[in-house]
């Protein structure tokens, strides 16, 4: 068992801190306050290839292991504090590991070189009004075969990178009538196309310069050739992906985290009180102590998730756990954070209340951590 | 016949957990229930760990999982 990264994961992280701290300069108080995406950094991060890492090089990609993109996005969130950013730059990758999964030769051909040079901005569409946790259960939006391809009709909300994407992944029922497992597909589809409308960007309580909104299908007729995998194999796509983004999200989670603890840990050096630094105090250092324990504890499931992965075996449950556990001690200790730097913690200069403002989010896309744990106890038998 | 009683056997007890009474061959397992969306993923870790093959993107079709006897012949075909 090794628990140490190879040389070259660790000058890569090294670089890619270098990187955030150095070359992301938006305003991200004002772009957070305005709900605005910031383009140039995303364009930087394209520069920086972080979202051509797992991909193939003939597709452009870096030809990077799971396990390297994992720490990679895990040194972006920890020297970037534009959590949303980090965010829109995930759901890019894990639209490009759909369609190098599931896609065809042509699909990949045409898609993954924009994907990866940043070019174009991708979103998948999953979740809609009457359907969150049940997302396949309760979908409505559905796809119905004409003689010259597919029709989609439905609606679709707070899909990341939606408002501003050139190119959405969609999940819509082909068959009502089956079985979820086989009744939904997968299609991709052009912003251009009829029929399709993209709506204003969601007002929300943190992630704020992520851009997440409805997508509208009246009628939307796409070719047999938007289609990814086989109709009726969205469901499996769907579950696939799921456990790449569980194992995925985490590791910005985690970067999140691990800038939180220092932060805390360097103020609770600094800030005097009674005397002495609060650090010297228990209520102070157990608060501080748990960040640290949440911060190891998740790196080990959320590396033993990422090389399970990487050796091409199946993670479903080391990944729910990771983002089960990850999320919810990233919420715990951001809110911990904000009271151990007391009134300074409340304030907007600190930027704490941001972090915090965005963990909460964390334990609900990607399925909340109440799903998490519906499905790890399916997982164990139960 | 290893295979099919293996994956039966997988089926039965972890997946359905002794909830159905027997499952024949050709039944349908996703049609009538026995499999869901969890419960693909369970199937998938067990038969690529038991069977030491890895299911490619291609292969995850409901079409592949729709019986014992076609999820059999998917491993088997992968063994070789």
């Amino acid at each position: 068992m090794e628990f140490s990264l190879t040389e070259e994961q660790k000058s890569l992280r090294d670089a890619v801190i270098r990187f955030a701290r150095q070359e992301i300069k938006h305003d991200l108080s004002l772009c957070d306050k305005e709900g605005r995406f910031p383009i140039e950094s995303w364009k930087k991060c394209a520069e920086m290839q972080i979202m051509a890492l797992p991909f193939a090089e003939e597709y452009g990609g870096c030809g990077s292991d799971f396990l390297t993109t994992v720490v990679v996005l895990q040194a972006l969130a920890y020297g970037c504090k534009d959590a949303g950013l980090v965010h829109a730059v995930i759901t890019q990758i894990l639209c490009g590991i759909q369609i190098n999964l599931f896609g065809s030769l042509e699909q990949k051909n045409q898609y993954l070189p924009m994907l990866c040079q940043g070019e174009k901005i991708f979103a998948q569409a999953i979740t809609e009004p009457e359907a969150g946790s049940d997302a396949l259960g309760a979908m409505r939006t559905l796809a119905l075969k004409v003689d010259d391809g597919y029709v989609l009709n439905g609606t679709k909300v707070f899909i990341s990178n939606g408002p501003i994407a050139d190119v959405v992944i969609v999940f819509a029922l082909t068959d009502p009538a089956a079985r979820r497992l086989d009744g939904v597909s997968t299609f991709l589809i052009e912003k251009d196309n009829p029929g399709f409308e993209q709506c204003r960007p969601i007002e929300k309580m943190g992630l704020c310069t992520l851009q997440n909104g409805e997508l509208v299908f009246r009628d939307c007729r796409v070719s047999p050739t938007a289609l990814i995998g086989r109709e009726g194999q969205g469901a499996i796509i769907f579950n696939e992906s799921m456990e790449w983004e569980r194992s995925l999200m985490p590791a910005a989670h985690l970067g999140t985290l691990e800038r939180v603890l220092e932060t805390c840990v360097g103020y609770a050096r600094k800030r005097s009180a009674f005397g002495q630094p609060i650090g010297k105090f228990q209520a102070v250092a157990n608060k501080i102590v748990d960040m640290k324990t949440v911060f190891e504890l998740g790196r080990l499931i959320l590396y033993k998730a990422a090389s399970i992965k990487s050796q091409g075996r199946r993670a479903g449950m080391e990944a729910s756990i990771a983002k089960l556990f990850i999320s919810e001690g990233l919420k715990q200790s951001c809110l911990d954070a904000v009271q151990v730097h007391g009134g300074y913690g409340f304030t907007r200069e600190y930027e704490l209340e941001r972090d915090l403002r965005d963990s909460v989010a964390a334990t609900i896309y990607s399925g909340t951590s109440e799903l998490q744990r519906s499905i790890i106890s399916r997982l164990m038998g139960l | 016949m290893e295979i099919i009683e293996s994956i039966r056997g997988f089926i039965s007890t972890e997946i359905c957990s002794g909830s159905v009474q027997k499952i024949d061959d050709a039944d349908l397992l996703i049609e009538n229930g026995i499999i869901d969306s969890v419960g693909i993923m369970l199937l998938l870790g067990f038969i690529e760990e038991k069977f030491a093959i890895t299911i490619d993107g291609d292969e995850l079709i409901p079409e592949n999982f729709s019986t014992i006897a076609t999820i059999s012949t998917l491993v088997g075909k992968k063994i070789g």
